[in-house]
């Protein structure tokens, strides 16, 4: 479904991703693993076509210069040279890290905004997202900044699917938040791969999703140095130690 | 795009050791690369008085505009250093011309004496008006700021007090304008310098960590109100010094002190030349105005041609001139293969 193939960034001279490739097949979740400055988010925001709406702007003002190299490839379209717009009407949408929801805006509305590209009902997309999340149907009302982080990342993760999208990339779902916000966040990823979205998430400490995934990559320096099923990369010692904390 | 490709490296072009404000010089190739541009726009400005006979009287006063809106530039870059955002240049501008007016006309004061009061007791007046709307960020404060000047125009009007419509004339004379413009000229390099001088020291990192993020500063103990009074209180002396300066060139003050221009003027200068270095503030007003005068045959379609510059700068190059021209100096690019940093 999703191909990348040598894809290199480099910010000014510094090099962020060093010559990546990976592939996820339809109806998968993989997961993506690192330390921080590992490239993660890098990589999610090249494929969504943020670094490359970045890449333009700072061209423009002059400032720094970031070089994006390689391919991405989506259902067999190129999507080296297309705008993140583009891309989420072809279905990758991002959850940003960090959870940017807009603050003063309601829940509700958010939502509404996540399903804006949408010329179909979007109430349906909503409604599974509040069963998905009953926490967020109690909050409708209440504005987006007022919500715990926990909450916040629920409803970015929200917007994401209103949008309808065929894989989401979801960067670091689980941070900041509690173990049992944690789980609450990992039950709902469960429940979205049911629907048939695809999924590729990122996360610093594996151990909370290993479980749910099924083929995971283990980045440092951008560059790949271990790929496998879920099985393999838990009992691969190396990994063991520095990304399951066992 | 293919893993083969070539992409373009920046390096720092320069000498062996150097950190911002620190230079380690060894040759003098060194030496004239760190020197060489200040010491040329020192050089240049010191010599343009002198060539009166070539360039006639009215280029020299041209000059003078020049340097006063350099200055007007220069006082709106300082706070937008601080991310206060001043559309009312003209307000500094006109309480410096009104105060020395009075001091000199009231009080009989010389220049000597009325310009220097005038500078201090100007941007103290400012501050003090602006104190209440400095916890004021980003638009809101640029619409008080639009607005005051306006304001002044119509109670001078309504009052009729600091001589009303008429203003104040027949204030002392400068000694001439040689002198005149080596003065201004002096005073716009020991602000430019100056204030890059400040903002390289910590006093200047307070105020740039103001601009970046109010609250993680906040966070560290430091009381923005405080530093935010003293930047405006700082912003305003070349402002302040720019109208009472003009206003014994003149030798009259009036309403036009609060003219509209030194609001615009201004803000378009450092638009041109890039924010945040000074310098650019300057090189905006030193292309600007004479730009202005040559265009003055056209009369009302100097507007159109202030709106296409501005436009034109604003998107194809947000950075400045200066700040362009600056990366360019201090940095070669080259084409170095993908490959070069693998692994």
């Amino acid at each position: 479904m999703l191909k990348v193939d040598n894809l290199t960034v480099f910010f000014e001279n510094a090099i962020a991703i060093n010559d990546l490739s990976l592939s996820i097949n339809e109806g998968e979740i993989v997961g993506v693993f690192g330390s921080n400055s590992a490239g993660k988010t890098t990589l999610m925001n090249t494929i969504a076509g943020l670094t490359l709406h970045l890449k333009r702007r700072e061209q423009r003002k002059g400032g720094t210069r970031i070089t994006i190299t390689g391919a991405v490839n989506f259902l067999g379209e190129e999507m080296n040279n297309t705008k993140p717009s583009y891309r989420v009407k072809k279905g990758i949408v991002l959850c940003r890290e960090r959870h940017p929801v807009l603050k003063d805006c309601t829940v509700a509305e958010n939502l509404r905004l996540g399903g804006y590209l949408r010329r179909d009902n979007i109430t349906d997309t909503i409604n599974f997202v509040y069963e998905l999340f009953p926490n967020l149907k109690r909050l409708s009302g209440k504005k987006a900044g007022m919500l715990s982080g926990g909450e916040q990342e629920m409803l970015i993760i929200g917007m994401a699917l209103v949008a309808r999208p065929k894989l989401i990339l979801m960067d670091e779902p689980l941070l900041g938040l509690s173990p049992l916000m944690q789980d609450e966040v990992v039950r709902a990823v469960k429940e979205i791969r049911k629907t048939g979205v695809t999924i590729l998430l990122t996360e610093q400490y594996a151990r909370p999703i290993m479980p749910i995934i099924d083929r995971g990559y283990i980045i440092e320096n951008g560059t790949q140095i271990v790929s496998g099923t879920a099985e393999e990369l838990i009992n691969n010692p190396e990994v063991k130690s520095a990304y399951f904390g066992i | 795009m293919t893993k083969t490709g070539y992409r373009k490296e920046r390096i720092d072009r320069g000498i062996k050791v150097r950190t911002d404000d620190i230079f380690a010089i060894g040759s003098f190739k060194e030496i004239s690369y760190v020197a060489m541009p200040r010491f040329l726009v020192i050089l240049l400005l010191i010599i343009f008085p002198l060539l009166s006979s070539v360039t006639g009287i009215y280029w020299q006063n041209v000059m003078l505009i020049t340097c006063t809106i350099a200055l007007l530039a220069i006082s709106w870059d300082m706070l937008a250093s601080v991310g206060l955002l001043s559309l009312g240049q003209a307000m500094f501008f006109g309480a410096g011309a009104y105060v020395t007016g009075y001091l000199n006309h009231n009080l009989g004061l010389s220049p000597l004496l009325s310009i220097p009061l005038a500078t201090v007791l100007g941007a103290l007046l400012c501050t003090l008006l602006l104190f209440p709307i400095m916890r004021l960020r980003g638009i809101y404060f640029g619409l008080i700021t639009f607005a005051i000047p306006l304001l002044m125009t119509r109670i001078i009007e309504a009052t009729k007090i600091l001589g009303g419509t008429e203003g104040l004339s027949g204030l002392t004379p400068l000694p001439g304008l040689t002198l005149e413009l080596y003065i201004i000229i002096a005073v716009t390099l020991i602000c430019v310098f100056g204030f890059r001088r400040m903002f390289d020291t910590d006093y200047g990192l307070v105020l740039k960590a103001i601009r970046n993020n109010d609250r993680a500063v906040i966070a560290g103990g430091i009381d923005i109100q405080w530093y935010k009074t003293q930047a405006v209180f700082v912003a305003a002396l070349p402002a302040t010094f720019a109208g009472a300066f003009l206003t014994h060139h003149y030798q009259i003050v009036g309403m036009p002190a609060f003219a509209l221009e030194y609001s615009i003027l201004p803000l378009t200068a450092v638009i041109i030349g890039g924010a945040r270095s000074f310098s650019g503030a300057m090189l905006g007003a030193f292309i600007l105005v004479p730009i202005s005068e040559l265009l003055r045959a056209f009369s009302t379609l100097r507007i159109v041609v202030y709106c296409l510059v501005l436009l034109v700068f604003a998107i194809g190059l947000p950075e400045g001139i200066f700040n362009f021209v600056q990366r360019k100096y201090h940095q070669i690019e080259r084409l170095v293969p993908m490959g070069e940093v693998k692994k």
